[in-house]
């Protein structure tokens, strides 16, 4: 008997599903986090949940983890004091950084730069220098360089980057130093530049090298703790961290370069969202994750698109992630109306927990998004359960405030605030889908999250993209893609040359290696040659463009009919995205490998078909005010919903985590799989 | 406008409820943004691509800007453009002088794509981009000799270079084979105007989605809204009493210098006047910046905002507002064909006379002068295997002290500029970057600091041309309230044989061969507001990280560290007393050492001649009385100057 657990430690809820892997049943919880130490919840919900299935805990093998420990730490400025050692003349490389301020012109005026994650009182010159094509031009001065990493490391720095310009092309030197720190100081953690991201840019280099040293003892810490009580418990399990894009690495991978899980969070709900919708037959969907306080949007087609860079706050960090686009825009954003403009404006700015809308009766006097939702009826007074009930006067009072700002009757400015907070979002998806050339009207929406359900009908509208997918259990989606992920690690190389430079064989081999990085890693994870699946890419752009287009490729089709027909595909692919092709040689920067190990998949509950007839579901009426009328929308119980259900908007489905809405004009159909499908009416 | 053919869609009168308002002004801002995503994934020159220098912007059908960044010029542009307007067009063109200084020199290259929606113009999407060369005598095409604009590089009138959707190859040809590197002017010119035709569409798809009425009323409303706000802005603070304030260009390349700018302001009711009236004739060099009336506006409008109030969306519905008087023949408005090619230090300074000139009504509010210029470095020759190498780099400095807090070391005035990676530069060109670092003690000392100028140190490995653009060599940039200015440019040529020769901040055709070292250091910014009243922990902090000496801190500071950099709390208490009693009342705006004593010392500090005081140029005075003449009695301002 051989059970596996999904986690995923979110900012406020730790979310759990326990898989039986015989018989594919599973089992949710939903348990309070607890930031002050996470682990606390997961142990908690381990508890629950075993409780609940019946199940010993012992039996546990394995545990798929989503984090955002690492996330948290870089978001609260809450991480290690960090050493960097440099190349003599960039002592300053974080403090300049790309020396950018905002737009428009004159915004430096009101530019606010946070610490970079390495004090300039905490970094050192060594003297050494590589080339561009990593040629030693000065020899490393060993004996220079231990006595300045010893005084950094007597200094009483928690952690060390080491950064050199030009080590993507050869790291040589800071391998080196690696070894003279770890002499010095053996329990120091050391992150070297090349290992955690062997590529050519040195400032997001060594951002990236310094932001996982700045997150890698809290993360370390945390992991540790997590390992020892689960050890107290006599719980076998194998443990895995859910890395940015989605894919799994091994407790000690995530101890070491912790910075690869700084989105993990969100990627488990693609992942997630993903799962659920190839299973219901759609493959191509953007997901909307809307909770609290922002939402994160993001396009996949069959599998998760990934991004290089991602943005956490004000630094741009250059690992592997999910294409999520996040706005800060959420159920707890704050509308308000500045006095000179007297325009309408919701967020970014958020009520958050606490004090939280003014509807929760917790304090808050602001108007959030939940209250306009409950002023115009999309949310019911009484929650389902009744655990919560909304006090609909406070978010009246609230939202008055907007409506005498701006001369509106109270309905239409809390429709306004609604309509605001849906523009919003909609200018996310369209970044991720229309911006980047694809029509979204071929294109599912995924809703989920807390509020993702209110408002994924409304972004269907704008957008075209039906049906809307609203899963069951919508808040608890990312154990789910926890629980399904892979196995996932990418291998790269920077080598760039034009493609008439390129030799064959030589490019050929050098995809192969990367290949055989990633079979070897896939296997020292146990898993079996059949499950082992290797991607391969170049990047490519025109030469001298500044930004690559990964194109996929086999190690044999470049070795019998080279790359010209992967040039062909970049061409195409330019002009799909921008819109025009060039003459221009074509140049190679970056070949990758990426290494997948399959695990298995979850299965989902069926159930038998029944008729359209929702009525067994129908438990009252509400009114709703939507494009200045007032509606009598059903009421239903989702719970008591059954497969082939149909139902017509405008209604209000409820269940425990969450509400969906869905408009005049559309219908819900529950499918095989208990999803909502949301359609117009024909 | 004379078009023909071309239906302009009207404004209509109907009302707008505020919300779809909001939501189509958040859908065209989106879009601008789009417009640079576009550019900077498809275009190949490092100088748009890494370092931003381009400007989107999307207009009503009138050609009033709505979003963007540097104002409309499109109705100056179709007072005198003769064809026809039609679906599919794209129009392009590079010379200032044929577009009322829009572009201010023929290396921008300005591209507008008319929008059309159910057969009518409803606006314009538009861009320009800075191309790395348009030919002439030198690469770069900003030699720092030229004394007209037949010296500075292929001048283009406003063309189609698409008629509706179809290539003009003729144009592109002509265009191209003036250039020294071909395809990255083609791929930059087809990067800018992918960029506009995904303005063009977003624009359209508006006018699909609220029906052509709404989009074009909104485009009103929010002319309208910024013309409320700045309403707001002028009677709250600009002074009715006539205040001016003066500030020097230090050369023009070829010996003379330095230029005054002199702006004088002042309001009357909620009408607000700016009058450049006092700035000193046009220069023989090409550091003149034909200003486009429309543009200084959109200036004014965007600092007055970025100081006041950064949540309002600009554009030009204030422009009504705002009266400017633009006197012809100066450094400002000079005559053609007067060379315009290195115009971007006047540019720059235009926004240190503007912030000084209403720092005197709100103070508190105002900043004081940066490293004030865009400075250049271009590196240009052959290499080993007969290929031609060009790199142009724009280098930052010292961000000036501000209310809100220090300026920024080493960072960009220039709104969203990046640096060029030394990992990018080492990769693509014959180059090594030594040391890239901001200069201690080179911020203006203050209670919020200027910020430190830059030192990027270069080494040639090929033998090559270098070009230098700067300024701010002669004149410091001022602190404000208090705080000190900023250290001076310099540039030091160290040779491999080990001499050293200090190079003009605007210079030429300098040779260099392998092993040749160029230390570049640009100008630091002024301080903002007493540095005695700096909290001594910050400036005990700025001397751990290197940014401030311990001499600084004591001397400017009045910090005083112990060897251990330990704060002696006492002895600065002390020290902090007598030097303020010492000092006695802090003056409004610090320059520095008067400007005679500046020319009269320049050779012992900067190892630089003093310019010569510039002499005004006979012809342009007769020709800028004449012009002078001829809009005094039709009313306009910024008449055209050719002929």
């Amino acid at each position: 008997m051989a059970y596996r657990v999904g986690v995923d430690v979110g900012g406020t809820f730790t979310d759990m599903m326990l898989l039986d892997e015989d018989t594919g049943k599973f089992w949710r919880v939903k348990t309070p986090s607890t930031p002050h130490d996470p682990s606390e919840a997961v142990l908690t919900a381990i508890t629950r949940i075993c409780e609940q299935a019946g199940v010993d805990q012992k039996n546990i093998a394995q545990m798929m983890h989503g984090t955002t420990v690492a996330t948290n730490v870089i978001l609260e400025g809450k991480g290690a004091r960090v050493g960097l050692v440099t190349t003599e003349g960039f002592k300053q490389i974080l403090h300049l950084a790309r020396s950018q301020t905002p737009g428009p012109l004159a915004g430096w005026i009101i530019m606010i730069k946070p610490d970079p994650p390495a004090s300039l009182a905490d970094t050192a010159e060594v003297h050494e220098r590589m080339s561009a094509r990593g040629e030693v031009v000065r020899e490393l001065d060993e004996a220079h360089a231990e006595a300045a990493i010893r005084s950094l490391v007597e200094s009483g720095i928690e952690s060390l980057t080491i950064s050199l310009i030009n080590s993507f092309a050869n790291p040589a030197h800071e391998r080196t130093l690696k070894a003279i720190a770890k002499r010095l100081a053996p329990t120091l953690p050391v992150t070297i530049s090349a290992d955690v991201l062997p590529e050519f840019r040195e400032y997001e280099r060594t951002l990236t090298a310094a932001m996982n040293a700045y997150v890698r003892p809290k993360v370390e810490h945390y992991l540790a703790n997590l390992e020892q009580q689960l050890e107290q418990r006599e719980i076998n399990a194998r443990v895995n961290i859910l890395r940015s894009d989605a894919g799994l690495m091994t407790l000690k991978t995530a101890e070491e370069n912790p910075v690869y899980a700084i989105l993990s969070g969100p990627s488990g709900g693609v992942a997630g969202a993903l799962q659920v919708a190839l299973r219901a037959g759609y493959p191509n969907i953007l997901t909307l994750d809307m909770g609290g306080t922002s939402t994160d949007v993001s396009l996949c087609r069959g599998e998760p698109s990934i991004a290089r860079e991602t943005r956490l706050g004000y630094f741009p960090v250059k690992v592997p992630s999910v294409d999520v686009h996040s706005v800060g825009a959420g159920g707890g954003s704050i509308a308000h109306v500045p006095e000179l403009t007297r325009a309408l404006r919701v967020g970014p700015q958020s009520a958050g927990a606490v004090p939280g809308p003014a509807s929760y009766g917790r304090g808050g006097a602001e108007p959030t998004v939940t209250d306009a939702n409950v002023v115009c009826g999309y949310l019911p007074p009484k929650l389902l359960g009744g655990e919560m009930s909304l006090d609909v006067e406070a978010a009246k009072r609230s939202v008055q405030k907007i409506a005498d700002a701006m001369g509106l009757d109270l309905y239409d400015a809390a429709e306004g605030i609604l309509k605001i907070v849906n523009e919003n979002m909609f200018g996310a998806l369209r970044l991720v889908s229309v911006q980047r050339g694809f029509d979204p009207r071929e294109f599912a929406l995924m809703a989920f999250g807390g509020a993702g359900p209110l408002h994924g009908n409304a972004l269907a509208a704008l957008m075209g993209a039906y049906p809307v997918i609203i899963p069951p259990a919508p808040g608890l989606l990312c154990a789910m893609g926890d629980l399904s992920a892979n196995f996932r690690d990418e291998f790269a190389r920077t080598y760039i040359r034009t493609v008439d430079m390129i030799d064959r064989e030589e490019l050929t081999g050098i995809l192969r290696d990367l290949g055989e990085e990633a079979k070897a890693m896939l296997s020292a994870e146990s898993i079996p040659a059949d499950r082992q699946d290797v991607q391969y890419s170049l990047d490519l752009r025109y030469y001298l463009q500044g930004y690559e287009i990964p194109i996929s490729v086999q190690p044999d089709e470049v070795m019998n009919n080279g790359i010209g027909t992967l040039v062909e595909r970049f061409h195409q692919t330019h002009d799909r995205l921008y819109g025009f092709q060039l003459d221009s040689p074509v140049e190679v920067v970056n070949v990758r490998a990426v290494g997948i190990g399959r695990v298995s998949t979850v299965e989902l509950p069926e159930g038998a078909a029944s008729g359209a007839d929702a009525s067994a579901a129908h438990t009252g009426t509400q009114q709703i005010y939507r494009n200045g009328e007032w509606r009598e929308a059903g009421l239903y119980d989702r719970a008591l919903l059954k497969p082939g259900n149909v139902i017509e908007g405008p209604a209000i489905i409820t269940e425990l985590d969450s509400t969906t809405v869905v408009l005049p004009n559309h219908t819900a159909t529950v499918d095989t799989y208990f999803n909502l499908l949301i359609n117009p009416m024909k | 406008m004379t078009v023909q053919v071309v239906k302009i869609a009207a404004i209509p009168d109907i009302e707008i409820d505020s919300v779809t308002l909001d939501i189509i002004e958040n859908a065209l801002k989106n879009t601008r943004y789009e417009m640079d995503a576009v550019l900077y994934r498809t275009a190949m020159s490092p100088v748009i691509r890494e370092q931003h220098d381009q400007f989107p912007m999307i207009t009503d059908p009138q050609g009033r800007m709505v979003v963007g960044q540097f104002g409309s010029y499109i109705t100056g542009l179709m007072a005198t453009w003769d064809q026809t307007i039609e679906p599919g067009d794209v129009i392009m063109l590079s010379d200032p002088y044929l577009c009322g200084g829009a572009i201010s020199h023929v290396n921008d290259l300005l591209v507008l794509v008319p929008i059309f929606y159910e057969d009518e113009l409803v606006g314009w999407a538009s861009m320009f981009g800075h191309m790395q060369d348009v030919g002439g005598p030198l690469t770069g095409s900003l030699p720092t000799g030229a004394t007209t604009i037949f010296g500075e590089g292929l001048r283009l009138p406003p063309v189609k270079i698409y008629e509706r959707g179809k290539l003009n190859r003729a144009v592109l040809d002509i265009m191209l084979n003036n250039v020294r590197q071909p395809e990255m002017n083609r791929a930059d010119l087809m990067a800018i105007v992918a960029s506009c035709r995904t303005a063009e569409k977003r624009v359209m798809e508006l006018c699909e989605r609220f029906g052509k009425a709404t989009y074009l009323a909104a485009c009103g409303a929010l002319l309208d809204r910024t013309y409320r706000a700045m309403q707001k802005l002028i009677v709250q603070n600009l002074p009715e009493e006539p205040q001016f304030f003066e500030d020097y260009i230090d050369d023009d390349g070829l010996g003379n210098g330095p230029f005054k700018m002199k702006l004088t302001i002042w309001r009357e009711g909620d009408q607000a006047y700016f009058d450049w009236t006092g700035t000193d004739p046009q220069a023989l060099g090409p550091i003149n910046f034909y200003l486009n009336e429309g543009m200084f506006k959109m200036f004014i409008g965007v600092y007055l905002i970025m100081v006041f109030d950064p949540q309002i969306l600009f554009n030009d519905g204030f422009y009504p507002l705002l009266h400017v008087t633009l006197p012809a023949g100066t450094l400002i408005q000079p005559e053609f064909p007067a060379a315009l090619g290195c115009r971007t230090h006047a540019l720059t300074r235009l926004f240190d006379v503007l912030g000084g000139a209403l720092s005197k009504r709100a103070p508190e509010f105002t900043t004081a002068a940066g490293y004030g210029t865009s400075p250049y470095m271009l590196y240009s020759g052959y290499n080993t295997q007969g290929n031609f190498f060009y790199l142009m780099e724009i280098t930052y400095g010292g961000i000036p002290g501000r209310p809100i807090g220090d300026g920024m070391d080493g960072h960009s005035w220039w709104p969203l500029f990046t640096n060029i990676p030394t990992e990018y530069l080492e990769s693509y060109y014959p180059i090594r970057i030594d040391s890239y670092t901001s200069i201690q003690d080179s911020g203006g000392a203050g209670f919020h600091r200027g910020g430190n100028g830059i030192e990027k140190v270069y080494t040639y490995l090929e033998p090559g041309e270098v070009s230098i653009h700067d300024d701010r060599w002669l004149t410091p940039p001022w602190g404000i309230l208090g705080g000190e200015p900023g250290m001076r440019s310099s540039k030091l040529l160290r040779r491999a044989d080990g001499t050293e020769q200090v190079l003009p901040s605007k210079c030429d055709q300098v040779q260099v061969e392998p092993g040749d070292q160029l230390v570049y250091r640009t100008a630091g910014g002024g301080g903002w507001k007493d540095p005695l009243t700096r909290l001594a922990e910050l400036v005990q902090r700025d001397v751990r990280y290197g940014l401030v000496s311990k001499e600084k801190a004591l001397n400017a500071y009045g910090v005083v560290l112990h060897d251990d950099l330990a704060l002696d709390a006492d002895a600065t208490a002390a020290l902090r007393a007598q030097k303020a009693e010492e000092r006695g009342e802090v003056q409004p705006f610090n320059y520095g050492p008067p400007l005679e004593e500046l020319l009269a010392n320049a050779e012992h500090d900067t190892g630089l001649p003093a310019p010569s005081r510039p002499q005004p140029i006979k012809w342009a005075a007769v020709r800028a009385a004449r012009r002078q003449q001829a809009t005094s009695s039709n009313g306009s301002t910024n008449g055209k100057s050719m002929g």
